[in-house]
């Protein structure tokens, strides 16, 4: 019996693993870079947009411990953070990517490179 | 010799006697003088903000849906207390908040809370429909191998996906002035001192720890649901509600708070889908959803359905119907119970087990309601002259608690003999509560009536 309820829980700490429990991205599109708790300046990346390689799918940042390039996914959130205009942040695209521009990036690790699950975008006016 | 150091023995009674009520006027002087003094400590800090804090938004507070007096949670019975002008109902006359912020006709009818868990998009279009999840006991509640799991798919904070960060989405989803949901304009956000309060405050809220079962009860139905909770044959739920929390135990050691596919959502005729309101299913974990959602204790569930994420339904004795069905036993969480039965059941119960399971869970709901009276009792007694305010808030809780407890063992008609001491002891707590004089006395003899009705439940060394 017990090896039996001890396959299922191999099962379930599988599917758990699969599902790592992280956070609500629906209202993380609403903070305004920098104010992510518990991520901004810690497990994310805050900096300036140094390239995008649509191709390849990857942007690099340069953030204050230098550049860093991620891969982006069909799944990977970029959202417009429009909040020093006071307007309401949008869900962006690749297109909205821009050298130059502030952004803040949350990775996972992944292989080759680390995978972007979400990239926010400051908008000028 | 004697006659001077009696001489002067006398002079200092003299001076104390003089001096005694003169400080005491002076000590009760600076007392009232400093009572509204800020909280100092972190929690108390966090509880002013859980229960005042608007965050510059739409005139909620964390308490305007978690509130102390309902078990930090609400439900339709309570909803229908409430003054049509609380925050509550910002829907019903807040015109920017009129369309695709709540469904008044679900929130009032079946405590249901609109959410966005799938994104802002369509919001015409993309919400679930939830209950209000108490916020008792999450010290033991919500970590997982796999990081913490808040709210009701274990999803529920944005950031680092943590109890902390939980306040944060709080606001930007429900707190807001207008659709926007522009941070500085429709509200603000927490600032990071606001949330290492707010995370204080509710880990010290109910259970800080976990059961050790079986305990030695003394009720015959609910001591044989205790053994139907605990059989890994036949009831199967301490598999999932190890020690009746909200962890996972399946025999290789306690793997924390975890997400299911229980199949709650494919229950017939659920209450807001007979309404005729739009109500689209809910996906659970993650965006899209995997159709989990991640267990809640079960200490505190009797006096805090309805029941589920959906609220789908309103007895402790139809929650533990639900692991009979067929909803469960097709999902997959069903079939893996099956798979691992000899037999290849899922969970097969009869009326009468599924009773005495429930009454086991109103049993300890009960023990759980008295523990927390007791405590605040004993806290009201120590609070000084000045401390008023507190006192009665502490003794008003207390009285609060004790109703529960008579209300989940009446529900269940278990234990009369210790209901009627319940009902003493919330008698006296409420005496206690408007005694001006006598509350400490009255207090003692509430913890009195309290011990008593505990010790009808439980053999207590």
């Amino acid at each position: 019996m017990l090896s039996r309820y001890l396959r299922l829980a191999i099962v379930i700490v599988t599917l758990g693993g699969a599902i790592e429990a992280s956070g609500q991205q629906a209202t993380e599109m609403f903070i305004p870079i920098g104010q992510s708790p518990g991520l901004s300046n810690k497990e994310s990346v805050i900096g300036t947009l140094e390239s995008v390689d649509p191709g390849n799918r990857m942007v690099t940042i340069s953030g204050s411990s230098g550049a860093q390039t991620v891969g982006i996914t069909d799944q990977t959130m970029i959202w417009l953070d429009r909040s020093e205009q006071k307007q309401p942040n949008q869900n962006g695209g690749i297109n909205d990517l821009q050298k130059g521009r502030k952004i803040e990036i949350k990775a996972r690790k992944g292989e080759p490179k680390a995978v972007a699950e979400w990239i926010k975008v400051q908008v000028g006016p | 010799m004697t006659m001077f150091y009696r001489s002067q023995w006398y002079r200092k009674v003299l001076v104390l006697i003089v001096l005694c009520p003169l400080l005491w006027v002076l000590s009760a002087v600076s007392a009232c003088v400093s009572m509204p003094s800020p909280p100092s400590d972190l929690v108390s800090k966090g509880r002013d903000i859980f229960f005042n804090e608007t965050f510059q938004g739409n005139g909620r507070t964390c308490g305007t849906c978690h509130r102390a007096e309902a078990n930090f949670s609400i439900n339709p019975a309570f909803i229908a207390t409430l003054p049509a002008n609380d925050p509550l109902f910002v829907a019903e006359f807040n015109p920017a908040l009129k369309k695709n912020f709540e469904n008044p006709r679900l929130m009032r009818q079946f405590g249901l809370i609109q959410e966005n868990l799938d994104g802002f998009g369509d919001l015409e279009n993309k919400f679930v429909m939830r209950g209000v999840p108490h916020v008792l006991a999450q010290r033991t509640s919500i970590n997982s191998n796999q990081g913490p799991r808040t709210g009701w798919s274990g999803d529920g904070a944005p950031g680092d996906g943590s109890l902390r960060s939980f306040a944060t989405g709080a606001v930007i989803q429900h707190f807001t002035k207008t659709l926007n949901r522009v941070a500085g304009v429709d509200f603000r956000l927490p600032t990071e001192d606001e949330l290492d309060a707010l995370e204080a405050f509710q880990l010290s809220l109910g259970r800080q720890q976990d059961l050790t079962l079986p305990l030695p009860l003394k009720g015959i139905v609910a001591k044989r649901g205790q053994e139907i909770f605990l059989d890994n044959k036949l009831g199967k739920c301490n598999l999932c509600h190890a020690n009746a929390g909200a962890t996972a135990n399946f025999g290789g050691g306690n793997i924390g708070n975890a997400n299911f596919s229980t199949g709650v959502e494919n229950l017939p005729d659920q209450p807001a889908d007979l309404s005729g309101e739009r109500n689209p299913p809910d996906d659970g974990f993650g965006r899209p959803g995997d159709g989990t959602f991640n267990t809640p204790p079960l200490v505190e569930a009797a006096d805090t359905g309805p029941f589920f994420h959906n609220n789908a339904i309103e007895t402790i004795e139809g929650a533990v119907g639900f692991y009979d069905g067929e909803s469960f036993n097709n999902s997959p969480s069903g079939k893996l119970l099956a798979q691992a039965d000899p037999n290849g059941v899922g969970i097969k119960l009869d009326s009468t087990q599924i009773v005495a399971v429930a009454a086991f869970l109103r049993v300890l709901n009960a023990l759980e309601n008295i523990w927390q009276s007791l405590e605040l009792l004993a806290s009201s007694a120590k609070k000084g002259f000045a401390e008023r305010a507190d006192d009665r808030e502490l003794l008003k809780r207390a009285v609060s608690e004790t109703q529960d407890s008579i209300k989940v063992l009446e529900g269940g008609g278990l234990h009369p003999e210790a209901v009627a001491h319940l009902q003493k002891a919330k008698e006296l707590a409420e005496k206690a509560h408007s005694s001006f004089f006598r509350r400490n006395s009255l207090a003692q003899q509430a913890i009195d009536e309290l011990r008593i009705a505990r010790v009808q439940l439980i053999e207590v060394s």
